[in-house]
């Protein structure tokens, strides 16, 4: 019983490094990145997650050997009438200080990549939230939104080329909602009124999930939608296939995108 | 501290600490508050302000300096004799100080009853901050020309059904159809003519003048209505009231144009004012959680009017007096932004 | 001079028992001690309430869709049981609402402030008790009130804790119900802040210089400041947004905006603004919400490392830091929002910044263990608790101050896990914590040692299992406030961990009955404490316990700081601060 309270808190970082080291094999871990700067992020949060676990390791496993150490029942010797130290009070305070401004440094670069540098190009989609739906606005054969030629979708899917820069204009109908694509690391809260941008490249083809990030509503776990990346050619051929639908379905209802 | 009889609590002292009393220090603490709420107010204001679109003259939505000014000088005035009280009351001079507190008091309805006529200003000629009232529309589109003419139909139908109309209401009537006749059937007939042509905006424009010129489009036109007319942008029907004394006094001050909501007020024609809506919400927040400020100050004065005002009550005064400089000061800081930018 | 008389127990409460002043001693009482331990009451209940809230969470989570046994009824006749999307989202919102402002806060600044401002600094009272009062009696309006949304027509806000514009503005009288019962509880700590600080500045006993004050109080007055600067602007914010609700005004209202497909007339608003306002508050709150915490976790652990505190002047400044560096750092929570991403940056670096101070305090915390005594009562537990789940939760902070990892995880479990392990993990235990060591103060007698370490013991390894494991989830990308997430294909074989956290949630709820047990059990059966059980040296533990009207039986003098454990200059090892030292023992011992 004398050891028990130590031990316990020697658990914390033990089980706590152990869920880290045992979550990739039980498949709980990132999903799988598709998008060039994805790595960057993943990089970048592994980083930290050995800094911090280093830091989390150290600071507990000195508790741990403090509280086993100094016990009162097993300690004789007096306690240290120690009101503190200038000197350690310096290195704790350069240290972590040095540390965190160079994470801080470290970081802005995949910033401004991800958030302030988008790539010289029109916007491929338009991209809408709404309650509770993304919808999805092709600029179609001129390049430009909101001409005749431009092709809505409402279900959903979102169709993109691979191994391309994609640019994509962002924003909301009615409440905020949050594009998020956890499998190229992406997220950008979308603001009626306001146009955001996101751009990211693929890496690999295969659908994926879009999901909405920001509380929005009753249906707000369920405003899901899929992203498609497709190679330049079979991009182009659902392109095709999309504005050939279209175009039938505009002899039936003539303004799809207003539901 | 407390009065408690019994117990055997020794009187308690304490370390030196301010050299001022609990409730002056409680009362200092307190409009450090009051300031970060008032920041917080401004500060809105400013974003909305900087982040709109546009924005109103202050002329354009019936504010006029020389009432912001008064209310900033009586304002000024009831600290001053908030400040006599006290040191009349520090002089155990309780009729004085009851005299300055009641000029006080009185300087305090004076800046209220000016607001309430400032705000009357604006409730008449329907700028409110909420919307069952607000009569604000932003833009000169369809909307709003339909709104108008929602108005002029229903006054026409009104006066119409009345069977027995006198005299003035007949010319009422006849007002009504002019209107429709001259400005809104225009401004319709090229909307649906061309929706997308700017001339049906500018026919909405001139109905929108013609029924609330707001002051901005004039005095950047170059002021006159002559000049304007030359130009030939756009004919507008306004006449300057500037310098014309007599009716409409109370606007002629402010270098207010007259509509025709103003020559028939009886019309209640929405109006058109860009930022109009937001700039009406900002301006009644802040001056209404102002005036709430006031009204609090005022329940203070009657409470210590209720008080014999001798030495004792100075510390009393003293706080109200700490108080009430605030409101002042935030005043001080609203009628700038408010009035003059 | 601790011969003065005998333990006075409520002697002057008990004068007073005939039945007219029942009400004004233990009612509306104007006794901090009592208002006090009113904060305390309530805010035990409040926090079953948000307890139980949580478990709608959990069992949403776990089992998505089946009718939740007992509390569903309650909660969701209409679905016979079962958990609507809506509801879920209201249950969020409450629980959060309930648990930052009617547990967490009240009980840090309501209860504790309360009942140790006067005692450890030596005061009979607060400075206007009348107003203290006030700031315990308009917090049951304003829970009646949130309680009450639940009745109206839509039922709660569905708005999350953070209210964001324009989908709360959607929201009908709930979330009308939800700002009034916020602005309420604004009134009540605007109040209460005001008068802690006029107390702290004004009326401590002659020679408690401010660097003599427990860290407690410091972190107290701290508190009180950053409560004072911060609260107005969310309640100017909260004004505008119910102007916005039922006035039409468009404060928060973008150009252009419909509803229901109407075009609403104002406009220009800006939704962003109010996140502004918002976390210029929150941010600050999140401090306010583990300072107190930090600061009561201090006294803790000197004594019973029996040992001075590890350099109280830098975890003075580094508490005074935390709360300057607290008004600068709001914009951490807005990266992905649209706000302006140079304005990101900045917020980053201010963010990381803020880690400082928090660094400094917990190596201190480290260094007044070195070389104690320790003595492993259960107070003393949930400190070190406290510590060690606090540098979990502060450093999964650097994660998210880190704006590219931001994108990533905003809005995740991650979020989740962190506020959970600095707010339950550690917050919560220095709660306890903070209970078991000043119970016999607040009552005059012990509780359970036993009882108190099978629910340390229980809590402990419970919380570990129920928030850990959100940190994974969080990396996988799970979002929060998803009633049922299991439908995405990314997140479907999240489920049995999941369940696993559901499990241990409810255990760790039910574990709660050894502190509930403990705590009515020993208010009445416990063995009577003196005046310093604990053998320690802050003020407060000079007066009688329970405490008389009026605080103290003496004159309190103070000649030293409250951390003089293990001092060479006396026998003991402690050196309470009203003892004079010996070269002076006579002027006062009479
Ligand atoms: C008590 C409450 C509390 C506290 C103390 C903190 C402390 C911190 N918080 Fe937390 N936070 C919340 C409560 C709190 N937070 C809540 C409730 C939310 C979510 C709100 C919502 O959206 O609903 C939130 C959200 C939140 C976000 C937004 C995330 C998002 O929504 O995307 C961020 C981002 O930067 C953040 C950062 C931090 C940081 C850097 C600290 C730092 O102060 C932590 C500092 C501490 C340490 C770092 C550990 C100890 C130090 C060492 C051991 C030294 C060595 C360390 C290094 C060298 C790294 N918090
Ligand atoms: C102080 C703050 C606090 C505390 C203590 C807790 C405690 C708990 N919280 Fe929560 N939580 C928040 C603050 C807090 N939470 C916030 C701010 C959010 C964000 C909301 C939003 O997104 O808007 C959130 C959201 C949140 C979620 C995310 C929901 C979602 O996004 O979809 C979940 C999910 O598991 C959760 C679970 C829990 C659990 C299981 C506990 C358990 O630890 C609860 C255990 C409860 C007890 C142990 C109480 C026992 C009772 C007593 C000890 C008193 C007994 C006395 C008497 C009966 C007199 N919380
Ligand atoms: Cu859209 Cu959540
Ligand atoms: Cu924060």
């Amino acid at each position: 019983m004398r050891r028990f309270w130590s031990v316990l808190f020697l658990l914390v970082p033990i089980l706590g490094v152990a869920t880290f080291v045992a979550a990739p094999y039980y498949n709980i871990w990132f999903p799988k990145d598709v998008s060039e700067h994805g790595r960057t992020i993943d990089n970048l949060f592994m980083f930290i997650l050995w800094l911090t676990g280093i830091v989390f390791v150290a600071t507990e496993l000195t508790l741990f050997y403090f509280m086993w150490k100094y016990d009162e029942k097993s300690t004789k010797t007096p306690v240290k009438f120690s009101h503190g130290s200038h000197a350690l009070e310096l290195v704790w305070t350069i240290l972590p200080a040095a540390t965190l401004l160079f994470i801080a440094i470290y970081q802005m670069e995949a910033w401004a990549s991800a958030k302030m540098q988008p790539p010289d190009m029109k916007p491929l989609v338009e991209v809408t939230g709404r309650q509770f739906n993304w919808d999805f606005r092709y600029p179609g054969p001129d390049n430009e939104l909101y001409t005749e030629d431009d092709i809505v979708r409402t279900d959903g899917k979102l169709y993109l080329p691979v191994n391309e820069d994609v640019l994509l204009r962002i924003t909301s109908l009615d409440v905020l909602h949050s594009f998020f694509l956890p499998n190229l690391r992406m997220k950008q809260d979308v603001i009626p009124g306001m146009q955001q941008s996101m751009w990211f490249k693929a890496t690999d083809t295969g659908g994926y999930d879009i999901v909405c990030a920001e509380l929005c509503g009753w249906g707000h776990y369920k405003m899901k939608g899929r992203v498609y990346f497709l190679p330049r050619e079979k991009y182009e051929m659902k392109l095709e296939e999309m504005r050939r639908e279209q175009n039938t379905m505009r002899a039936e209802i003539p303004e799809e995108d207003d539901e | 501290m407390s009065d408690h009889e019994h117990g055997h609590a020794p009187q308690l002292e304490y370390q030196e600490a301010l050299p001022i009393s609990n409730g002056k220090t409680f009362m200092w603490l307190f409009l450090s508050t009051e300031i970060m709420f008032f920041a917080a107010l401004i500060g809105t204001y400013i974003v909305l302000r900087f982040g709109a679109i546009a924005w109103p003259s202050t002329h354009d939505v019936h504010l006029a300096e020389i009432w912001g000014a008064t209310n900033t000088f009586v304002l000024i005035c009831s600290s001053v004799s908030i400040v006599l009280a006290l040191e009349a009351a520090k002089k155990n001079n309780a009729a004085s100080a009851r005299a300055w507190m009641v000029l006080t008091l009185v300087l305090g309805f004076v800046f209220l009853g000016i607001k309430m006529y400032e705000y009357n200003a604006k409730f008449s000629h329907g700028v409110y901050p909420q919307h069952p009232h607000s009569q604000i529309y932003e833009k000169p589109d369809v909307y709003y020309a339909q709104a108008v003419r929602i108005r002029l139909n229903s006054l026409a139908a009104e006066l119409k059904n009345n069977t027995e109309r006198t005299p003035e209401q007949d010319a009422q009537l006849e007002v009504v159809d002019d209107i429709t006749q001259k400005y809104v059937v225009p401004a319709e007939t090229a909307m649906r003519d061309d929706p997308d042509s700017p001339a049906g905006r500018v026919k909405i424009f001139e109905m929108a003048d013609a029924i609330y010129p707001r002051a901005s489009v004039h005095e950047h036109h170059g002021g006159s209505h002559a000049a304007k007319s030359r130009q030939g942008k756009f004919s507008l029907a306004a006449t300057e009231v500037e310098g014309e004394a007599g009716d409409h006094s109370g606007h002629s001050v402010s270098g207010h144009f007259v509509g025709l909501n103003d020559e028939h007020p009886w019309l209640k024609l929405p109006i058109m004012i860009p930022g109009g809506n937001m700039w009406a919400s900002t301006y009644f927040l802040v001056t209404g959680f102002h005036a709430i400020h006031v009204i609090v100050g005022l329940i203070c004065f009657v409470v210590l009017l209720g008080m014999t005002l001798d030495r004792t009550k100075a510390g009393i005064i003293e706080n109200v007096g700490l108080y009430w400089h605030f409101v002042d000061l935030v005043w001080i800081f609203l009628f700038p932004i408010l009035y003059l930018f | 001079m601790s011969t003065v008389t005998s333990d006075t127990h409520s002697a002057a409460h008990g004068e007073h028992a005939h039945a007219s002043s029942f009400l004004k001693t233990y009612v509306f009482s104007l006794d901090h001690k009592i208002i006090g331990l009113q904060f305390l009451f309530s805010t035990l209940i409040w926090f079953f309430v948000g307890g139980m809230l949580a478990l709608g969470i959990r069992w949403q989570l776990a089992f998505p869709w089946r009718p939740m046994p007992i509390l569903g009824n309650l909660l969701a006749t209409a679905e016979g049981g079962q958990i609507a999307p809506e509801v879920y989202t209201m249950l969020v919102t409450m629980h959060a609402t309930v648990m930052i402002f009617f547990v967490i806060i009240p009980v840090l600044a309501g209860a504790f402030g309360n009942f140790l401002i006067p005692l450890m600094i030596g005061a009979d009272d607060m400075a206007v008790p009348f107003l203290n009062m006030a700031s315990y009696w308009v917090m049951w309006p304003a829970f009646i009130v949130m309680g009450m949304s639940f009745f109206v027509e839509g039922g709660a806000s569905q708005g999350g804790w953070t209210a964001y514009p324009p989908f709360a503005l959607t929201q009908g009288d709930g979330q009308f119900l939800w700002l009034i019962g916020l602005t309420l509880v604004g009134i009540s700590s605007m109040m209460g802040s005001v008068n802690y600080m006029t107390t702290i500045i004004q009326m401590r006993a002659p020679g408690m210089t401010m660097f003599r004050l427990p860290m407690t109080i410091w972190a107290m007055f701290i508190t009180a400041i950053l409560q004072a600067f911060a609260l107005p602007v969310l309640t100017a914010a909260g004004f505008m947004q119910l102007m916005d609700l039922k006035m039409g005004t468009g404060f928060f209202i973008p150009e252009g905006w419909t509803t229901n497909n109407n075009p609403m007339a104002s406009g220009g608003g800006q939704p962003l603004l109010w996140q502004h306002l918002f976390w210029f508050y929150s941010h600050p709150a999140v401090y306010i919400m583990i300072l107190p915490a930090m600061g009561m976790v201090s006294d803790i652990l000197s004594t019973f490392s029996r040992k001075p505190l590890f350099g109280y002047k830098p975890m003075v400044y580094s508490i005074s830091g935390i709360a300057g560096l607290g008004f600068i750092v709001w914009g951490h929570h807005m990266f992905v929002s649209g706000m302006n991403p140079m304005l990101g940056m900045t917020f980053m670096v201010s963010t990381m910044m803020i880690a400082l101070p928090s660094a400094i305090k917990t190596f201190n915390w480290l260094g007044t263990m070195w070389g104690g005594k320790i003595q492993f009562t259960t107070p003393m537990l949930f400190a070190i608790a406290f510590v060690s789940m606090f540098i979990i939760g502060g450093l999964s902070g650097i994660f998210m101050a880190a704006t590219p990892i931001d994108i990533f995880i905003h809005d995740t479990y991650y979020i989740v896990a962190h506020f959970h392990y600095v707010l339950f993990s550690g917050t919560a235990m220095a709660v306890f914590g903070g209970i078991y060591y000043w119970f016999p103060k607040m009552f005059g007698r012990m509780m359970n040692e036993s009882l108190g370490k099978i629910h340390f013991t229980l809590t402990f390894v419970l919380m570990n299992c129920v928030f850990f494991p959100m940190h994974i989830l969080g990396m996988v990308g799970f979002p929060r406030r998803l009633a049922d997430p299991y439908h995405y294909e990314t997140f479907r074989n999240l489920l049995p961990l999941n369940q696993f956290i559901s499990y241990c949630a409810f255990a760790l709820v039910a574990s709660q009955v050894f502190f509930v047990l403990n705590f009515f059990g020993s208010m009445f059966f416990g063995p009577r404490a003196g005046r310093n059980p604990w053998k320690a040296n802050g003020l407060e533990w000079q007066a009688p316990s329970p405490p008389g009207h009026g605080n103290f039986d003496f004159q309190p003098v103070i000649y030293r700081g409250p951390y003089e454990y293990g001092s060479p200059e006396v026998e003991e090892d402690y050196y309470p601060q009203t003892q004079p030292p010996p070269d002076k023992q006579e002027d006062v011992s009479q």
